[in-house]
């Protein structure tokens, strides 16, 4: 337990504004990832996005480019 | 329904010269290949060294090739997307112009030696500085164009293009900052160890931005109009696209194990390189499923098995590349030839691929025919394919046994190779890439008499019916 413990340890006061800089948005990024997966995984969402899918198929009879 | 009007004359430009680039880029690449096989054919002339033909070859299939597919694939699908034409015509022919002369620039300038030494940056300050503007253009003009898209959502292709445009724009920014002390020459503003972490902070994310993230959103458009299926699942490419924003941002330090870089870098590195193989798999099999239940198109349609074929290149490379990270793997890695066949199974095999596949799609829909010769399609597919394994395993063989020699020792302590020695034994598989090099341009040269013409039959057709009418 005491290894773990050294392992861990970080010396705070040694911290400078660089490193503050780099933790904070190390850990910004990784809680925004955590969010993002259960936004995507969540079943009420899952209509939301996967409607999405048809967008590139949705300009066919508009097209002007097609009735030359 | 409204018709909508798009801009699709300077796309057809972009396309052109997207080929016409590929053709010419592979060929350098081809000469200094046979250079480093046969190394009279420097013939003493000092424009046509390696040490500069080669910055030549990586700018004009990056950026010259690279660039002109991400153009044209880009202010199309944008388009499409959005059911809207570009925000502005006079500033995608801008973008048109301003590349080309970058490109005309680049092109005589590291012949002549104008270099900043830098890879993947190597254009002294003038040009990055230009580079900068025609860029901002390009980008502006996207962002302006999704923002009068006449569809709710944002499809998530623009999703990628804007990710590699913001973080490019950042990326080149920081990584060309120099002092320029003449109109050719400029020093860098980082030194030593910090000036390696920028350049490679640049190199690698030049791969994961531009090379990577801007052709998966050629991949997310293409493949589904090519398959005429929706993508296999959208959540999955949300997914794919935050975890790529996120994630390959900290992989540079994996290019300088064991260097004077602090070691929690390099591993720092490694260890996100690694976790990457999750979206980056993510990413293929969404691409790949998305021919779920319709696999027999691939017998039929040459145009898909390009892009198909491009995202198993691109799940074996982003394989490979996190494997090739990790500091086992790199003591024996780091330095040889492997690198160079891991850079060419993703540049040939996945992002030319992917951009022959979209090139190929934007020409028959450009020109509203089909393409002059199917047959030559499936030869290029064919040939690109084969030159591409070539190529890798003369590498990965190369670059292992060079590897092994550089390590291997004898019981006293004592090298028992000189390098000497490892050069004269890569000489047959320096051949063998050059050979492998040269059937992947014969693939770009059929593509580029393809696409010609295809070009010169639609306007031939176009005439005819004209004629007809009159």
């Amino acid at each position: 337990m005491n290894k773990l413990r050294d392992y861990f340890h970080t010396d705070w006061s040694a911290m400078t504004l660089h490193d503050w800089i780099g933790l904070i948005i190390t850990v910004g990024a990784f809680l925004a990832m955590v969010w993002i997966y259960a936004r995507v995984f969540n079943p009420k969402n899952r209509e939301r996005y996967e409607s999405q899918r048809h967008i590139p198929f949705d300009d066919e009879n508009t097209d002007s480019e097609n009735q030359r | 329904m409204e018709e909508t009007k798009y801009n699709f004359d300077v796309v057809r430009w972009f396309t052109i010269m997207a080929v016409v680039y590929l053709v010419v880029g592979t060929l350098v690449g081809v000469y200094i290949a046979s250079e480093l096989a046969w190394p009279f054919l420097n013939f003493d002339i000092p424009y046509i060294t390696f040490g500069r033909l080669r910055p030549l070859h990586t700018n004009a299939v990056i950026f010259a090739f690279g660039g002109c597919a991400l153009f044209a694939t880009s202010f199309y699908s944008v388009q499409r997307t959005g059911s809207t034409s570009l925000w502005s015509d006079k500033l995608a022919w801008f973008v048109f112009w301003g590349w080309n002369a970058i490109i005309v620039s680049a092109v005589i300038t590291l012949p002549l030696g104008l270099t900043q030494a830098k890879e993947y940056a190597e254009l002294e300050w003038p040009i990055d500085l230009a580079i900068a503007v025609v860029w901002l253009a390009w980008g502006f003009n996207f962002i302006m164009t999704i923002a009068k898209r006449k569809t709710s959502h944002i499809y998530v292709s623009n999703w990628f293009f804007m990710g590699m445009f913001v973080m490019i724009t950042y990326l080149h920014v920081v990584n060309s900052l120099a002092i320029p002390v003449g109109l050719f020459k400029s020093y860098s503003l980082f030194s030593g160890v910090q000036d390696a972490m920028i350049q490679w902070w640049w190199g690698h994310n030049a791969v994961g931005f531009y090379l990577t993230a801007g052709f998966l959103g050629i991949m997310y458009y293409f493949v589904p109009k090519q398959a005429n299926r929706p993508v296999f699942s959208y959540r999955l490419s949300v997914l794919h696209f935050w975890a790529l924003m996120f994630g390959y941002v900290w992989l540079g330090a994996h290019h300088l194990q064991y260097t004077a870089l602090p070691d929690w870098t390099g591993s720092l590195g490694a260890a996100v390189s690694l976790a990457m193989i999750i979206p980056s798999w993510g990413g293929a099999i969404n691409g790949m499923m998305t021919l779920s239940g319709a696999w027999d198109k691939l017998r039929t349609d040459y145009i898909l098995r390009f892009l198909i074929m491009s995202l198993a290149f691109y799940a074996m490379s982003t394989f490979e590349g996190p494997v090739m990270s990790s500091k086992t793997v790199n003591a024996l890695s780091h330095y040889t030839d492997w690198t160079i066949g891991h850079v060419h199974s993703g540049a040939l095999g996945w992002v030319a691929m992917v951009a022959s596949g979209a090139l190929y799609h934007l020409t028959e829909k450009l020109w509203n025919t089909r393409m002059y010769s199917a047959k030559l399609v499936n030869t290029h597919f064919w040939l690109a394919t084969i030159g591409t394994v070539v190529y890798i395993t003369a590498m990965w063989v190369s670059g292992i046994m060079q590897g092994l020699m550089w390590r291997d020792y004898d019981e006293f302590g004592t090298l028992t190779y000189t390098f000497a020695e490892s050069v004269a034994a890569m000489h047959p598989y320096y051949v063998m890439r050059a050979i492998g090099g040269m059937i992947y341009w014969t693939g770009g040269a059929i593509m580029l008499f393809n696409v010609i013409m295809t070009v010169r039959q639609a306007v031939a057709q176009r005439g005819t019916a004209a004629a007809a009418a009159a």
